[in-house]
């Protein structure tokens, strides 16, 4: 069993054959659907833990190979060189393990329970995909499969209008960046003649940075991790995708898929190295989306939302990080690896509460749930500091990381941007905390607010553990992390980013408290710079004009060209052949000899 | 074991079906079938375990019945096409019983009212030998028993519903224009013959590629063996028994003569032209001609299938079709790799051939079982019974979704590796425009007929009076629930048929 190889397949495979399973017999059953997928999940974390420790190098196998272009599918797991995926594998496995736990009581009287389970076992199977590749090709097609389940995962409750057109926005969001993804891909293995990861040696990148499509080459394949990891512009289908389930939210929009970008550019590491231009891309698509997502976030009213541009801010800041040069992939990692903990911990805490008051989300329809769910109250208030990076917290410890890495590299700019994002950050969770958690209840469903299941617990008290210690050594060096805790340095980063914390929280404090309804207004944020309709906008004019320029082209220049006219030969054609089917034998035997005829006047005249 | 009790197995069991039937009491007579599923399956188990001696050098037997060493796991490849064909055709049989009764048994007479079943079950058991044989097959006198030995059961077989007008006329068509074919097939051996002075297929390739070969007589012998050869196979301009032959046949022996006939054909057609291959003068206008033959075949199937209003004939066209592709992968001569090392499987014809039958296989017998469960709904099979289909039986209509999607080569499934393939063969081994231009069109419009079906299937109403559900029994489904499985795993990861080969 200690061998990796075992292991990685059993990883990858099981959740692919719960979910095989479930869709085609257990459907009927959710119970066991649900015990099952939940149980799958669970050995794929132990699993993922015995990797740690495992032996062994994993098998590829050839999966096609057409020329030159070959494809494995090949699982990179391989020894002590690369932690990268074992240390994913195991916050995937294990955050999918507590949303698994999480969702036994969310879901529990889902009418599609079965059909949510399955969900979640085909987003493992992808996610594990997308971790293990050890090519890009592979990768692609797990990173679009992630994109199929989490369509089928966020339009669960696909009778309601707008889970459904949040899910068709996801998909279609994310199909354009790895559109962009798909051309970087190909456009990377045009200049290298190579798709796997194992093979971007620093002779073959040097050598392929030489043509000037290398910066193109990386910045498409930077498209794939802009949809996945929502950054600005493509930001806008993350905090829609919230009409999904709460658990899948923690999952899919806090802890893994939104990761997989991250993930993706650390894995191309090699290449972005070598691309001057598109680190300067990334680097400030990353700072811009930190930016603009805290600003949004500070006017949302919905728990869910304020936890969603959250999100897309701290991957701002991860993406920020992967084009740092030198340490700055490392401290972007490593940041994924303890926001994972908390901001799963966030989400399902949120989840707790929407539970907890029947389906409300709004915050300013919530308040003093202090009382009436203490339990939560704690864990989120963990997650909360782990999230606003109080020292000590791991959060704090990881994002120093990044804005250190920031400011030896001397991105001066991008780093003062971060700074600011340390400030709004704590603002705006202060902000949700105190209107949620503190003061009286404002409505009903607040005031009946009650605590939920204790089957809930188990995933909040362990996560709220990782919030906060998931930084300090035993712990990070056994998950094989990119980085750990050490005392902080008294530099200016530390200085301004703990200055920005009390400022952040104090003044949050000063406005909200005791408050019963929105002191400041500012419509630009609250409309999130209008980004939405300025797109629909846009949208309504060029597609319309496209679409009818193409219905021109397609009516009267493809259809009779290219489809009417090879239609109608083909056609005589085949009516003309028919004719020799005569139907009599004196027909068919005549024809046979004349064939033979032919046959022998061909070879030998 | 030795590889050769395969057949012996395999005759015996034939035997034993007749003698069972004769004897024995049966109430049902399907068990025979089941028996022989059985025994065949048992049949196809022992192919992964067979062996041959260390030296066959010297013995008279092995150069009767072997193959070159280097491809003696293809032998075994398209002895499983031919064992596992004959399982599925049984499963069809005993599934088509309701229809052939009508029109063999008179339970009037005071006969078992399943009387003529059981040798409908037998017949194909035999051929099932022959196929097997013909698969080992490297000298021209057991070429042409084991060829013949399949032809003979096939004439039966297809004119078996003998009180159905359409089944006896098939009947005649085929035994006349069949003993046309094998009369040249006999006469080109004789020549081959009489070129070479040797019959076993080592010799004359030997003989072929000597300087004093005499070139026209040894091309005249050549022409003469391609036409009964691409008879059998349904090569243009040979193929026009095909769409009668195949519509007026039982739909299980339909299946039978589009499966596994079609496979033993192409290996005795790549056996022979192998020999040719080797010599230079010669090689060049065989190759010429395979090219000339798979693009008539291309086009003439394809097109000729647009217009087709009949499934059953329509999958005619497309099995005339698919001989055009395999042919295609024939005109592509396997590349001379000049260290003397192996070249990958997928670079020789006979490597894409086998994956290609492989594939071809999964996919038209799914289609033929779909259409037999529905045949025993309905008195013909024309394709406005396929109308609605879905919603009459929702697991007939996917599968046979899949299979129409494989056979139009639909990406993920096992259709669109074969033809995949075949295109990657051509151009890596330079084949000429003309024909890879005759591919394009044919894949084309393969698209276009395909889909007309699963139009007809999802769009359209069923027709009045034709609405019913369609009962499909358990094997059956057990069957097609397989071959979807193998298609999509196929189509996934074509590595599976390859590594079967070696």
């Amino acid at each position: 069993m200690h061998d990796v190889n075992t292991l990685a397949w059993i990883i990858l495979l099981l959740p692919l054959l719960v979910a095989a399973s479930i869709l085609f017999g257990l459907k009927k059953m959710p119970g066991l659907s649900a015990l099952l997928s939940t149980g799958s999940v669970l050995i794929t974390l132990v699993c993922s833990i015995l990797l740690f420790s495992a032996t062994g190098k994993a098998v590829p196998v050839t999966w096609i190979s057409i020329f030159e272009f070959k494809v494995n599918i090949g699982l990179l797991v391989g020894g002590d060189k690369d932690p990268l995926a074992k240390g994913m594998m195991f916050i995937v496995t294990f955050i999918g393990t507590l949303v698994h736990i999480f969702s036994l009581g969310y879901m529990k009287d889902d009418d599609g329970k079965a059909r949510y389970f399955a969900g979640l076992s085909i987003f493992m199977f992808s996610m594990t995909g997308i971790v293990l590749a050890d090519n890009l090709v592979m990768m692609f097609i797990f990173w679009e499969l992630v994109g199929v389940s989490s369509y089928i995962l966020i339009g669960h409750w696909y009778n309601k209008d707008s889970a459904a057109d949040a899910a068709k926005k996801a998909f279609l969001t994310n199909r354009i960046g790895d559109f962009g993804f798909m051309i970087g891909i190909l456009l990377v293995w045009v200049l290298t003649k190579q798709i796997e990861f194992a093979k971007f040696t620093p002779e073959i990148v040097a050598n392929a940075a030489k043509s000037p499509l290398f910066d193109i080459a990386i910045i498409a394949i930077f498209c794939g991790a802009i949809g996945k990891s929502a950054q600005v512009p493509l930001h806008v289908w993350l905090p829609d995708a919230m009409e999904g389930p709460t658990p899948v939210s923690a999952l899919i929009h806090a802890a893994t898929m939104v990761a997989a970008g991250v993930f993706m550019l650390a894995r191309v590491s090699a290449l972005i190295g070598a691309s001057e231009l598109a680190a300067t891309v990334i680097l400030w698509t990353g700072a811009i989306t930190a930016l603009v997502a805290a600003l949004m976030a500070l006017q949302q009213n919905d728990i869910k939302r304020i936890l969603a541009y959250s999100t897309l801010s701290q991957l701002g800041y991860m993406v920020m990080a992967q084009g740092i040069a030198g340490q700055g992939a490392d401290a972007g990692m490593f940041h994924l690896y303890t926001h994972a903990f908390f901001k799963a911990l966030l989400f399902l805490g949120a989840g707790a509460i929407i539970f907890g008051c029947h389906h409300e989300q709004n915050i300013w329809k919530m308040g003093g749930l202090r009382k009436k769910m203490p339990f939560t109250f704690w864990t989120f208030a963990i997650g909360t500091a782990a999230l606003i990076a109080v020292p000590g917290t791991s959060g704090f410890f990881s994002k120093e990381g990044i804005l250190h890495a920031a400011h030896a590299a001397g991105h001066d700019f991008p780093w003062v941007i971060g700074l600011i994002v340390a400030f709004l950050t704590p603002f705006y969770m202060t902000r949700l905390f105190i209107v949620t958690f503190l003061g009286k209840s404002r409505t009903e469903n607040a005031d009946h607010a009650k605590e939920v299941p204790q089957i809930m617990f188990v995933p909040l008290v362990i996560l709220a553990v990782l919030a906060l210690f998931s930084a300090y050594k035993p712990i990070a060096k056994f998950l094989q992390a990119k980085g750990y805790a050490h005392a902080p340095e008294i530099d200016p980063t530390f200085g301004w980013s703990l200055f920005g914390l009390i400022a952040g929280v104090g003044l949050a404090i000063w406005i909200y408290k005791g408050r019963e309804k929105e002191r400041i207004n500012i419509p630009l944020f609250a409309n999130k710079f209008y980004i939405d309709e300025i797109y629909n906008g846009l949208i309504a004019i060029f597609q319309d004009a496209i679409a009818g320029l193409l219905d021109f082209i397609d009516r009267f220049v493809i259809d009779p060209v290219v489809a009417r006219f090879p239609a109608m030969t083909a056609f005589t054609a085949g009516s003309f052949f028919r004719l020799f089917q005569v139907g009599n034998l004196q027909g068919y035997t005549f024809l046979f000899g004349a064939g033979v005829v032919a046959l022998i006047w061909f070879l030998l005249f | 074991m030795p590889v050769y009790y395969l057949e012996i197995i395999v005759v015996v069991l034939g035997l034993v079906m007749l003698m069972a039937d004769a004897f024995v009491k049966l109430e049902d007579k399907r068990n025979i079938a089941w028996f022989a599923v059985l025994v065949l399956s048992v049949v196809f188990l022992l192919l992964f375990k067979v062996s041959w001696p260390e030296s066959t050098e010297g013995s008279p037997f092995w150069k009767f019945y072997d193959a070159e060493k280097g491809s003696r796991g293809f032998s075994l490849f398209f002895k499983g096409i031919a064992v596992l064909t004959t399982i599925i055709v049984l499963i069809m049989s005993a599934e088509f019983r309701g229809v052939l009764l009508k029109y063999t048994a008179k339970p009037e007479d005071g006969a078992h009212p399943q009387s003529g079943l059981s040798e409908f079950f037998t017949l194909p058991v035999f051929a099932c030998a022959g196929l097997m044989w013909m698969a080992s097959a490297n000298n021209l006198a057991s070429i042409f028993v084991s060829l013949e030995a399949v032809t003979i059961t096939f004439y039966i077989l297809v004119a078996y519903m003998r009180r159905n007008v359409g089944s006896l006329e098939a009947g005649v068509k085929y035994l006349i224009l069949g003993a046309l074919s094998t009369g040249f097939l006999v006469y080109g051996f004789t020549w081959l013959f009489g070129v070479t002075g040797t019959m076993d297929l080592a010799g004359i390739k030997e003989q072929l590629a000597l300087d004093s070969v005499n070139v026209t007589a040894a091309l005249f012998a050549f022409a003469l063996i391609i036409v009964a050869l691409g008879f059998k196979v349904g090569a243009a301009p040979f193929q026009n028994w095909i769409p009668d032959v195949y519509q007026g046949a039982p739909t299980p022996i339909t299946a039978f003569l589009s499966v596994a006939s079609k496979a033993a054909g192409f290996i005795v057609l790549l056996r022979i032209s192998g020999c040719f291959f080797g010599s230079g003068d010669l090689s060049e206008k065989v190759g010429a001609v395979f090219v000339v033959l798979a693009i008539l075949t291309l086009l003439f199937g394809n097109l000729a299938a647009l217009p087709q209003t009949n499934f059953k004939r329509l999958l005619a066209y497309s099995s005339i079709a698919h001989a055009g592709f395999l042919l295609m992968a024939l005109a592509s001569p396997i590349t001379l790799v000049a260290d003397g090392k192996e070249p990958p499987l997928l670079d020789t014809s006979i490597g894409v051939i086998a994956f290609y039958l492989g594939a071809y296989l999964l996919m038209t017998l799914l289609a033929f079982l779909v259409m037999t469960a529905v045949r025993n709904q309905q008195e013909d099979d024309s394709l406005e019974g396929y109308a609605g289909l879905a919603k009459r039986s929702p697991f007939l209509a996917f599968s046979l979704l899949v299979s129409m999607a494989s056979l139009a080569g639909v990406p993920l499934t096992a259709g669109f590796f074969g033809k995949f393939f075949v295109f990657k063969l051509a151009i890596q081994n330079g084949a000429c425009g003309w024909l890879i231009a005759a591919g394009v069109i044919g894949a084309a419009a393969g698209f276009y007929y395909y889909f007309k079906v699963i139009a007809s299937m999802f769009w359209n109403a069923p027709a009045e009076g034709n609405d019913g559900p369609i009962p499909v029994s358990m094997p059956a489904k057990v069957v097609m629930v397989l071959l979807i499985i193998a298609i999509f795993a196929v189509g996934i990861v074509p590595n599976l048929i390859l590594g079967l080969i070696k």
